[in-house]
């Protein structure tokens, strides 16, 4: 009974409080006002109500059907009580407590289709993208629309599935499409009226530094910014990754590296300016894109002290950079079977292990085309000093056509399959880069959800199976387990 | 025993949204969409139909509203045009013996009809209609918000031309409650045991659960539990006068004004 009290009174005290920037930089408590709950990245929460003892008692308390949806992609975000989580071109407000429905906004007639990765909230407005390039601002009590506002066209390829990052009244947005030719892009709009601040393109143009490498195809070079990235407050650099280059699997339109593809990009959240970049994958022919996410923390790496930048890759590896100047500082193997690559160099680049190119009768390569991690989002706990990574043990064929390009027309230029493979939550230490403790999951590498952790000690992730389950962070071990019917597809929040 | 709650999110297929307009794939013919086509299957449904269709469509003494049919009971547009041409047998509905081409011009028009009202050309001056719905006479904005201004008791109206066709407007703003729209945005007063007095618009209400927006827009989530009154009014809180607070020039400008309303106006 106390505790409904307290949790009534906290919200008559907090009620209709603004969203400032030191809210969402303070990190997740009773809100989680940011995707990943920290604009470092960790999806970490300082509640520790539930922790490795008591964590066997959870009950399941609602379940909310989302209408019509399937597969959401949406991390709630959390504010006084609200979850606000979206899905193809809607929004919906819920109330945390009952798991009823607050509001909804849905606008049928945009043009296109296609996932969405969730909300942002900023003052009093919740925002979202819709899948044709709007971004949308909505009352976050009443769901009333404030603006939408086009920011960039459909008929170049670009549709939007990422979720907006908020930073100092800046929304930022990216652009997705890479795999049927498009340009790509992230972009900060105004918060207060949506309009364009800056606008940074992550394949140069022709004649640009960078664009020598790459063939006639550059205009349509892909390096989409489909998810969203993280933010550093103290250096104000937002760090944002990039897709995979188009044609996806045929690299001999585009000779050389493919700038600035499969790559880290650290930009200034003023200016837009890159302030320097990391690419993993130079050209690469697997559809690894870098999503997944930078995540930011501070750390002795080799005896000093660094403002690191941590990266679980598709491609099989995992590293660590300076976020200050991009250096790079180690990489280290994040799945158990990789063999594009014999390892990573003392510069950053993989050294190739020769016939691992998609040919026409298929070429066999591990990790798969699904990566060896993917979006779906690492946490690190400071409690533990661990990262805790979902990876994939998975090979596959990769195919290659001969067909001529056609930019916008579903065209990857070969294709791939993803055979058998599990899943096995890893958790990483950021120091070394080595394995702490692993936790196999049984099932056939389906899954697509995150972790989160808390200062409980807690972790909160999705099996291969269809089960939410909850380990303990120090040693992984299984502390309980719910049966949600069906595959997790995108992160929990705490 | 203390138990610790988590909620999740499931994606199921669950159907049915209260969708406006039409459901079928739009037919191919020329006519649908042709603003000549339209005019010319205006004339016709004035001179033929309106008697008994009512002149907007929205029904009259001897024939129903074919706007608020087609919401329940949607047509393809070739199969409006059977019913121009045969009528419904043992009805009021009757053949008709026009030609292909006039008889597709009705159907451009019914079709447009019961269409998003922005999609349409609509009589009177929008740009009056936009002082009205502002204006104290009529005091929309008190209760609706159209791109954030104005209050929040009411539906928000930023996209009401968009996703309706103009005669639900019309009926929505002359004869409110009609359509029992209100139930789950109906207007409330709760007392709550710690004393403290809410009036606003009471949404998605359960047994257990309430969430009210007041007149400030401010969102309460309640627990029945810690409600000692709650009263709900009968009626839609939105005023069902407008017929008779408005001239008649005045109605049909805000219309125009309200079938305006497009959040996607002017994008391609
Ligand atoms: C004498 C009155 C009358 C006239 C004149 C008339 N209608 Fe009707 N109409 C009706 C009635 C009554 C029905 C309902 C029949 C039924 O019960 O299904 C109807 C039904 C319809 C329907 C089918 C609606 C549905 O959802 O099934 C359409 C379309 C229609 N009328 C169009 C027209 C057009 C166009 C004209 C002018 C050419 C016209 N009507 C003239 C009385 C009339
Ligand atoms: C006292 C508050 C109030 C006022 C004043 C008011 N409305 Fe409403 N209105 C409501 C509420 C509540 C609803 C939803 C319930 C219903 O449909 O009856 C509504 C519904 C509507 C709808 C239907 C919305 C939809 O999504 O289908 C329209 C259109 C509308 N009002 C227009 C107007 C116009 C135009 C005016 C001014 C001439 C006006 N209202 C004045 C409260 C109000």
């Amino acid at each position: 009974m106390a505790r409904t009290t307290v949790w009534t009174l906290t919200l008559a005290l907090a009620a209709s409080a603004q969203v400032r920037h030191e809210d969402i930089a303070k990190g997740a408590l009773a809100d989680w006002l940011t995707y990943a709950g920290t604009y470092s990245g960790w999806r970490y929460s300082p509640l520790k109500q539930i922790n490795a003892e008591n964590a066997k008692n959870m009950v399941a308390k609602w379940v909310y059907h989302v209408p019509n949806a399937r597969g959401l992609r949406s991390s709630p975000i959390v504010h006084e009580g609200v979850l606000y989580i979206t899905d193809t071109n809607s929004v919906y407000a819920v109330d945390a407590r009952s798991g009823r429905l607050v509001w909804r906004y849905a606008d049928p007639r945009a043009q296109k289709g296609g996932v969405n990765r969730g909300a942002a909230i900023w003052g009093n407005r919740i925002y979202f993208t819709t899948s044709d390039n709007f971004l949308v601002a909505l009352d976050r009590q009443s769901g009333v629309l404030i603006f939408n506002k086009q920011f960039a066209d459909v008929e170049k390829g670009t549709t939007s599935t990422s979720v907006p990052l908020i930073a100092k009244g800046k929304v930022i947005v990216g652009s997705a499409g890479g795999d049927s030719g498009m340009r790509g892009f992230i972009m900060a709009l105004s918060a207060e009226t949506g309009d364009e601040l800056w606008k940074t393109y992550t394949v140069p143009a022709k004649g640009e530094k960078g664009s020598e490498t790459w063939g006639d195809l550059i205009e349509w070079g892909g390096g989409a910014a489909w998810l969203s990235g993280t933010y550093d407050p103290g250096l104000d650099m937002l760090y944002w990754t990039t897709g995979n280059p188009w044609p996806d699997y045929n690299g001999s339109v585009r000779q050389g590296d493919n700038l600035y593809t499969c790559s880290l990009l650290a930009l200034d959240l003023d200016s837009g300016k890159m302030n320097w970049y990391f690419q993993f994958t130079p050209h690469d022919t697997h559809d690894w894109d870098a999503q997944s996410w930078p995540v930011l923390m501070d750390t002795e790496i080799r005896g000093q002290q660094r403002k690191v930048v941590l990266h679980a890759n598709r491609n099989g590896f995992f590293y660590a950079l300076d976020r200050v100047t991009g250096e790079f500082l180690r990489a280290t193997q994040l799945i158990d079977k990789v063999t594009w690559a014999k390892g990573i160099d003392d510069k950053g680049r993989p050294v190739p292990a020769g016939n691992s190119e998609p040919t026409p009768q298929g070429n066999w390569v591990c990790p798969s085309v699904k990566g060896a991690t993917n979006w779906m989002g690492q946490s690190y706990n400071p409690g533990t000093g661990l990262l805790y990574v979902l990876t994939l043990e998975q090979c596959g064929m990769y195919f290659s056509s001969s067909q001529q390009p056609q930019p916008m027309k579903n065209f990857s230029g070969g294709g791939a399959t993803e055979e058998g493979g599990q899943v096995v939550l890893r958790a990483l230490d950021p120091k070394t880069g080595r394995r702490v403790w692993e936790y196999p999951m049984t099932g056939f590498g389906r899954m697509w959800t995150g972790t989160v952790s808390t200062a409980g000690g807690v972790i909160f992730t999705g099996d291969d199976d269809g089960h939410m389950v909850a380990l303990d962070a120090k040693n992984g071990k299984n502390l309980w387990h719910f049966n949600v019917g069906e595959l997790l597809t995108a992160s929990p929040v705490t | 025993m203390r138990a610790f709650a988590v909620a999740f999110f499931l994606a199921a297929p669950l159907a049915l949204f209260a969708q406006h307009g039409r459901y079928f794939r739009d037919s191919h013919h020329p006519s649908i969409g042709n603003p000549e086509a339209i005019a010319t299957g205006t004339k016709l449904f004035m001179g033929s139909c309106a008697g008994c269709h009512g002149p907007d469509g929205g029904g009259g003494a001897r024939g129903p509203n074919l706007v608020r049919r087609s919401l329940w009971h949607p047509l393809s547009d070739e199969a409006i045009f059977q019913v121009i041409r045969k009528g419904v047998p043992g009805t009021d509905m009757p053949p008709t013996k026009l030609g292909d081409e006039q008889t597709w011009n009705l159907v451009a028009f019914i079709h447009a009809l019961t269409g998003p009202a922005s999609a349409n050309p609509v009589p009177g001056d929008a740009a009056a209609g936009k002082a009205v719905y502002w204006g104290a006479k009529a005091g929309c904005s008190s209760c609706h918000a159209i791109h954030g201004e104005g209050g929040r008791l009411g539906p928000d109206l930023s996209n009401i031309g968009g996703s309706r066709p103009l005669a639900v407007i019309r009926e929505s703003v002359v004869e409110p409650a009609k359509d029992l729209a209100y139930l789950g945005n109906e207007a409330a007063t709760v007392v709550l045991k710690n004393g403290t007095t809410l009036e606003g618009a009471a949404k998605n209400r359960s047994n257990y659960s309430l969430q009210l927006v007041d007149k400030q827009g401010k969102l309460h989530l309640l627990q029945m539990r810690d409600v000692k009154q709650l009263t709900l009014s009968e009626s839609s809180p939105m005023p069902a006068d407008y017929a008779k607070r408005l001239t008649k020039e005045e109605l049909r400008d805000l219309l125009a004004y309200l079938a305006d309303q497009d959040i996607r106006k002017g994008s391609k």
